[in-house]
């Protein structure tokens, strides 16, 4: 017998694919969405196979919540030559895997080897596979669809012929699909094995009526009929398979159920309104199948593929995601804001390959260049070709390039000075948060042992503090609007509560919340990465809990998946050499005996193709049209008004000034050195969220806009108006440049002396823990005044704090109310509403409001525009009427500006006009005023805080305009100071021993008075966030 | 007959037992009447023994309990206690394990005499001056073997304070030897050490930080008394110390109230370096009358000070050009006649119809200030402007067209 010859197509894809990915994937794949979570997996598999329970991740969770194949398979590699290595390797395998797949599926579907040889060939260029793996990086999901491939040839075999070998081989391949991917071989069911089986069952009715013609209903229903033990047969194998090989994720689905708020995804929004997400979930995977796509349905639509015509049709319909009503119908509430929608779209990618492999074959050098070449002539088919492959390429350029033009990930960080902070003086010991990382905090959780608050993935979080709002990770809550940072606020408030001390921040962004609710730089590392702690945090206790499963179901996890693999090696590959060996004959597979005649073709697909052309080619340059219309930014001066917002917002200032009217000679030195010394929560940290402009027309050349903006800025939302003038100069529009604060400092140079502090630490350097010697003392602090009020519906514990030591103290108060019956209603820590450092002797106000877990009650009463300054209060279910306070003081050598002066105050009735100067020799970025309200006999009865959105400059004046609250009796429910403890030793005894002599309302004679029906006097406090200390 | 002697038989037997069993008791007998010993000592328990077996030795103290095998010597049954027994003083309980030779009996373990290592605790770290706060010692001086010295071994407790240096003699009682060390009237360092039996700690420090501050004086000074809206005054308190006349502690936090002639309410604050507390504040833009008080809050304040500030602009020119719509200010002058320094804020209140439209704030420049009232904001009508800097309102009422 002849030896069978290579497919040259194959062989070429192979290397085409290796060559191409292999080379590629070492730039791509570590920046990719999920590449580095499931390198995070496999390296929790390398150091404990049987113990699937992860405590690093939100307070510990399951890794049977995910199936294990290439995680483990990662995991045995990394042995050799660590986690990334194996990641690479197990890449390249899966790179493999997807183009031999792509060729028997082909080579099933189509009966034609030349045929399967172009599919496989354009398979490993296609935007799709493209996307999947160097965009997303969904590892598990390439092997898992590419093993299906592998396994239809294998089902048809076993449907047609019967032979129990082929039985055994598809299940051994249904089984190493379902522990590489859980979700691929459900719905693979749906739309690549019911059509199949729908093929077989065609090609059967054919073997009996002889042409595809003759085959009618009845006759498929007797094809079905006879046929129907085998599909029984493996359609009850094979569920038992998909359950029993990953077993354990069921049982875990079962016992932690997904309860948690949607996720948003870009898949299921509308592509027509976010086009980014059309573009990433639609455009890209599609590709140049778009153009194809009468084709496919033509084909597809024949009788012998009319299953997969439906299946196609379907994964279409499904992968368009929100832009039609019709996923959402389809696949019901749940369904489909748990799916992530792109992978329809990518399995009717998958399943068009051979179609497009067709397309090409017969395009290149069969029936459908004859037709064009006849009708069109030589030079038309060959500058169609010339068309086709450009676009072909464009793609596959544009998808692998995407991550350079629009990063989907902040810039790689090295994590080797973050890994050794944490194994330094067992600051392991406590958990820890990374902000600004993006998907790279996978991969540091998988160098270190240290355990995190947060996790990358989402569907095994287990706090209600993040299963109760739609935002993946706290590490980038910025990104998730505020909701996120609503929900990143309660972990930094109550941060002792999951032994949280450390936060590794990239982001400057989130500063000031971490300021303003009581955390301190540590230092920066080398990388740039910014330490920050918080103190009198308790470390994670030695035994941590744990959600335990049987012994049977580790081992179960632990071998099954290897299991499958090697079974499905030894029936797939061994054998077949065994096989092949021993009788060196090789049956014709069954598939093969279905071949297409290609000797005509359909001149109404030619010219269905080239209409469908048409109109894409006018949507994407109507599409190009519109974008040039929206973002050309000097074509009307609402478009300039957003240039301009958008290039402030970016700190884009160059091209900013480039909109600037260029009459004002206003020169971009001056223009930068302008922009440049404002620093303040509004222009150093803020996101503009929406902009609004009002236009009215004075002449042709001449607008005046009203420009409302609302900005997010880490501590609360800001609504500005400015008013803004622009002219028309040469058909451009320009803008005013605004006034400057002209306020000049007296003096060029100036001097300051202060007290710095300076904490050693550890004075000898050693392992042994808490030298007693090296710790310092906790300052003393005394709680001056203290009561449990309810003002508008919430109550708050407030009152005044001191620290009545000799060195400076960070203070946290940690309240609690009782009821009547001394049962624990709520506890919380202050937060905003207090001066966190405070000098010796210094005094600051304080309240504490009792937050409840927002919106844990229904997902629906999420705000849509929440605003984190506001706050979830806890519901009582009874009346608190007792408190306690603990107040906790540690020595604190850092953040101790007192340099900002009160200079000038005017009060209305409403409002408080005054001055801030900033004395010192530093730039104060973040003033704030906290405001005590006192009744008219002196009793402090609320307190309240106000942001100065502009940061004041050394020896500067800064204003601000403060609205007095509106009226509302505050009603004092308890005013007991007995169960007030600080450092854990009651206030009262504290006081006696330091102070017995003090001076009760000292300051009482200094409040300002007010005209208010319900407060009579004010006090104002301030309180500064310095950006850049030095 | 035959009932009756098995009866009388059995009896006997039964009466005699005890006699047997209370003879083999006797036959083991502690022959060690020594039952102190010096801690570390090789201890030897010896037993006379008839029988020829060899029990275990059940024997406990503090620290755990063991059992000891017994070795037969010269007829006697002899037991070494291993050395962890041995070595820690304390009660031993020792039993032999025999139902036949209930035995037991106790050990005393004497600490010895001399002083290998000192354990140290001394606590808080810092106190305050005056003589009644206090710091306290703790001395646990061991021997050798790591055990605790006998009750009433003397231990010195030396400290230094400024001139004096100090030695008292303490005693050790329930293991410890302890000593509250008090402050003195001055604030220092107060440096502790120990020594027991010729061995000494190592050195430890108490800081004595300043008291309560008390009452204190404040002054100022200024370039000028203009009220510039520029220049800087300057608060000084006097050297704030507390009743013992020590300095306040660097860092300690003054605020400085200042009631301006309107009533209201201003603030600044200063730390101390050397008990001197600075704050800095900047001169108002109008005349104003100032009163002046430092405290620090709850314990000790200032006197009042007095400053006055002299206006320094007497007038302005407003003027109204480009459809009234961009309104010149100034120039405004200064004491000397020389331009205000930039920056003096100007107010510029728009009202119509007698409601407040707007309040726009604006700083000079080189002496003048410009508004320009944009059209989109302000329609064409009637409109009444105050304008207001350093203290001097001007109002108009114009049309803006």
């Amino acid at each position: 017998m002849k030896p069978e010859k290579s497919n040259k197509f194959l062989i070429a894809a192979l290397l085409l694919g290796l060559a191409f990915h292999g080379s590629s994937i070492f730039f791509t794949l570590e920046t990719t969405y999920d590449a580095l979570i499931h390198l995070f997996f496999a390296d929790h598999y390398a150091n404990s196979w049987f113990e699937p329970w992860n405590y690093e991740w939100y307070t510990g969770f399951t890794v049977q919540s995910y199936p294990p194949l290439v995680h483990q398979s990662i995991g045995v590699l990394s042995y050799i030559g660590g986690v990334k290595f194996g990641m690479f390797t197990v890449a390249l395998i899966a790179i493999t895997l997807f183009i031999t797949g792509t060729y028997r599926f082909s080579l099933m579907m189509t009966a034609n080897k030349t045929v399967a040889g172009y599919a496989c060939v354009l398979a490993v260029f296609s935007s799709s596979f493209v996307e999947t793996l160097h965009i997303f990086g969904q590892l598990p999901s390439i092997v898992g669809v590419s093993v299906l491939m592998h396994a239809l040839p294998e089902i048809y075999l076993w449907l047609k012929t019967g032979k129990k070998w082929y039985l055994a081989t598809c299940l051994s391949l249904i089984s190493v699909t379902v522990t590489s991917h859980h979700v691929t071989p459900i719905f693979g069911m749906v739309f690549f094995i019911f059509p199949l089986i729908g093929m077989v069952l065609m090609d059967v009715s054919k073997e009996q009526v002889g042409t595809m013609k003759a085959v009618t209903f009845k006759v498929f229903l007797n094809s079905f009929f006879k046929l129907f033990k085998r599909i029984v047969v493996f359609g009850m194998l094979s569920l038992v398979l998909i359950v029993g090989c990953i077993f354990p994720y069921w049982l875990n689905s079962k016992a932690n159920p997904i309860t948690q708020v949607p996720i948003p995804h870009g898949s299921r929004d509308n592509f027509l309104e976010i086009t980014s997400s059309g573009l990433v979930f639609f455009l890209i995977p599609w590709g140049i199948l778009l153009v194809l796509l009468p084709y496919i349905f033509y084909r597809y639509y024949s009788k012998r593929y009319l299953f997969f015509g439906l299946s196609v049709t379907i994964c279409t319909i499904l992968g368009t995601g929100g832009t039609t009503p019709v996923p959402l119908k389809m696949l019901g509430e749940t369904a489909f804001n748990i799916l992530t929608l792109d992978r329809f779209t990518l399995w009717a990618s998958i399943l068009s390959i051979p179609m497009m492999g067709e397309f090409a074959y017969r395009f290149v050098e069969g029936d459908m260049k004859d037709a064009i070449q006849k009708k069109f002539g030589g030079v038309y088919h060959r500058i169609i070709g010339g068309i086709l492959a450009g676009l072909f390429v464009f793609m596959v350029i544009f998808t692998m390039s995407l991550n350079y033009f629009r990063p989907s990930q902040p810039q790689k960080i090295k994590m080797l000075p973050i890994v050794n902070f944490l194994n330094q003086d067992d600051h392991d010991k406590w958990r820890f948060l990374t902000l600004g990382f993006g998907d790279q905090m996978a991969w540091l959780s998988a160098q270190t042992n240290a355990m995190t608050v947060d996790g990358n993935y989402h569907s095994a979080r287990r706090l209600p503090e993040l299963t109760t709002r739609p935002i993946e990770r706290l590490e980038n809550s910025k990104f998730k609007g505020v909701a996120g940072i609503g929900s990143l606020q309660q972990f930094l408030t109550t941060p002792e509560k999951y032994n949280l001390k450390y936060i590794f921040s990239n982001d400057k962004f989130y500063d000031p919340i971490l300021y303003f609710c009581g955390w301190q730089r540590l230092r920066q590392l080398e990388n740039g990465i910014m330490v920050w702690e918080r103190l009198n945090i308790p470390p994670v206790s030695e035994i941590l809990p744990k959600e335990d499963v049987a012994k049977w179901l580790k081992i179960h996890w632990g071998i099954m998946p290897f299991l499958t693999v090697i079974v499905a090696f030894i029936l797939n590959i061994q054998m077949l050499w065994v096989i092949m060996l021993k009788t060196r004959f090789k049956p014709i597979p069954e598939f093969l005996k279905f071949p297409v005649q290609y000797n005509k073709f359909n001149r109404n697909v030619i010219r269905i193709t080239h209409v469908w052309s048409l109109i894409l080619t006018i949507i994407i340059f109507y599409g190009i049209y519109l974008f040039y219309i929206k973002n050309d930014s000097q074509r009307s001066p609402e478009n300039a008004i957003i240039a301009y917002y958008d290039a402030l917002d970016f700190k884009e200032f160059e091209k900013a000034h480039s909109l600037i009217n260029p009459a004002s000679n206003l020169p971009i030195a001056q223009y930068m050195l302008e922009i440049s010394v404002t620093d303040g929560l509004l222009s150093s940290y803020a996101k503009m969220d929406a902009i609004e402009s009002e236009i009215t027309k004075h002449n042709d050349s001449t607008v005046s806009a009203k420009v409302t903006t609302q900005w997010i800025t880490p501590l609360e939302k800001i609504e500005k108006i400015d008013y803004k003038s622009l002219s028309k100069i040469k058909g451009k529009w320009y803008l005013q440049p605004d006034d400057l604060n002209n306020d000049l400092p007296p003096d060029q140079l100036y001097s300051d002396n202060v007290t710095k502090y300076y904490n050693q630490g550890r004075r000898r350097i050693t392992t042994e823990q808490t030298h007693h010697e090296d710790i310092l003392k906790q300052p003393v602090l005394e709680v001056i005044s203290a009561k449990l009020v309810k003002y508008n519906g919430s109550y708050a514990i407030i009152g005044e704090v001191q620290n009545i030591d000799n060195v400076p103290a960070d203070v946290i108060l940690k309240g609690t109310l009782y009821n009547n019956d001394n049962k624990q209603l709520a506890t919380y820590n202050a937060k905003y509403h207090i001066k966190h450092k405070l000098m010796p002797k210094e005094s600051s106000c304080f309240r504490i409001n009792f937050e409840g877990i927002a919106w844990s009650k229904t997902q629906d009463s999420i705000p849509d525009t929440f605003n984190p300054d506001e706050f979830t209060p806890v519901e009582f279910e009874e009346q608190p009427t007792k408190f306690n306070l603990q107040a906790a003081g540690n020595v604190a050598g850092s953040d101790l500006y007192k340099g900002v002066v009160l200079s000038d105050v005017n009060i209305t009735e409403n409002y408080i006009f005054g001055n801030l100067f900033n004395s010192g020799i530093q730039e104060i970025t973040i003033p704030q005023l906290l405001i005590s309200y006192y009744d008219d006999n002196k009793n402090m009865v609320w307190v309240d805080h106000f942001f100065v959105k502009e940061g004041v400059r050394q020896e500067r004046k800064q204003n601000f305009e403060y609205q007095i609250l509106e009226p509302g009796a505050v009603k004092i429910i308890n005013t007991s100071m007995e169960n007030i403890f600080v450092n854990g030793l009651p206030n009262s005894d504290i006081s006696n021993k330091i102070i017995p002599n003090r001076i009760t309302n000292h300051i009482n004679n200094e409040l300002q008075p007010i005209n208010h029906p319900d407060f009579s006097y004010i006090k104002i406090e301030i309180n500064t966030y310095i950006g850049s200390p030095f | 007959m035959n009932f009756k002697s098995i009866y009388i038989l059995l009896l006997s037997i039964w009466l005699a037992s005890p006699l047997v069993f209370a003879q083999k008791n006797t036959s083991v007998k502690l022959l060690t009447t020594k039952t102190e010993f010096t801690v570390g000592s090789h201890i030897v328990l010896k037993f006379k023994n008839a029988n020829n077996n060899t029990p275990l030795l059940y024997c406990s103290n503090s620290y755990g309990t063991t059992l000891v095998t017994g070795t037969i010597n010269n007829l006697n049954l002899e037991y070494t206690l291993p050395e962890n027994i041995a070595k820690k003083i304390g009660v031993i309980n020792w039993k032999i394990l025999d139902k036949n030779y209930p035995t037991s009996g106790k050990l005393y373990i004497k600490p010895k005499a001399e002083v290998a290592t000192m354990e140290t605790y001394i606590g808080p770290p810092s106190i305050e001056a005056g003589g009644t706060d206090y710091s306290m010692l703790v001395v646990i001086p061991t021997d050798s073997l790591d055990n605790p010295v006998p009750t009433n071994t003397p231990v010195k407790v030396k400290n230094q304070f400024l001139n004096s240096e100090e030695v008292d003699n303490i005693f050790t009682k329930n293991l410890i030897a302890f000593k509250n060390i008090y402050s003195k009237k001055q604030d220092g360092r107060i440096l502790v050490s120990s020594e027991a039996l010729g061995t000494n700690s190592k050195e430890f420090t108490i800081n004595a930080m300043p008291a309560v501050p008390t009452r204190f004086k404040i002054s100022y000074s200024s370039p000028h008394n203009y009220a510039d809206g520029n220049q800087i005054t300057n608060f000084t308190t006097s050297v704030i110390k507390d009743r013992f006349n020590n300095v306040v502690s660097d860092g300690t936090y003054v605020d400085f109230f200042i009631k301006n002639a309107e009533g209201n309410v201003l603030k600044t604050s200063g730390l101390t370096l050397n008990g001197v507390a600075n704050s800095k504040i900047i001169h108002p833009d109008h005349a104003d009358n100032w009163s002046v008080k430092a405290y620090i809050n709850g314990m000790a304040e200032s006197n009042t000070i007095t400053l006055n500030y002299k206006q320094v602009v007497k007038d302005f020119n407003v003027a109204f050009t480009n459809k009234n719509r961009i309104i010149s200010v100034g120039p405004i002058q200064s004491f000397m006649n020389q331009m205000i320094p930039d920056g003096l804020h100007v107010k510029l209140h728009i009202y119509s119809n007698n409601q407040l439209v707007k309040i726009l704030t604006k700083t000079t420049f080189n002496g003048y200030v410009y508004f320009n009232l944009k059209p989109a904001i302000y329609k064409n009508n009637n409109y009444n402007f105050k304008i207001e800097t350093a203290g001097i309102t001007k109002q108009f009422n114009k049309k803006l067209w």
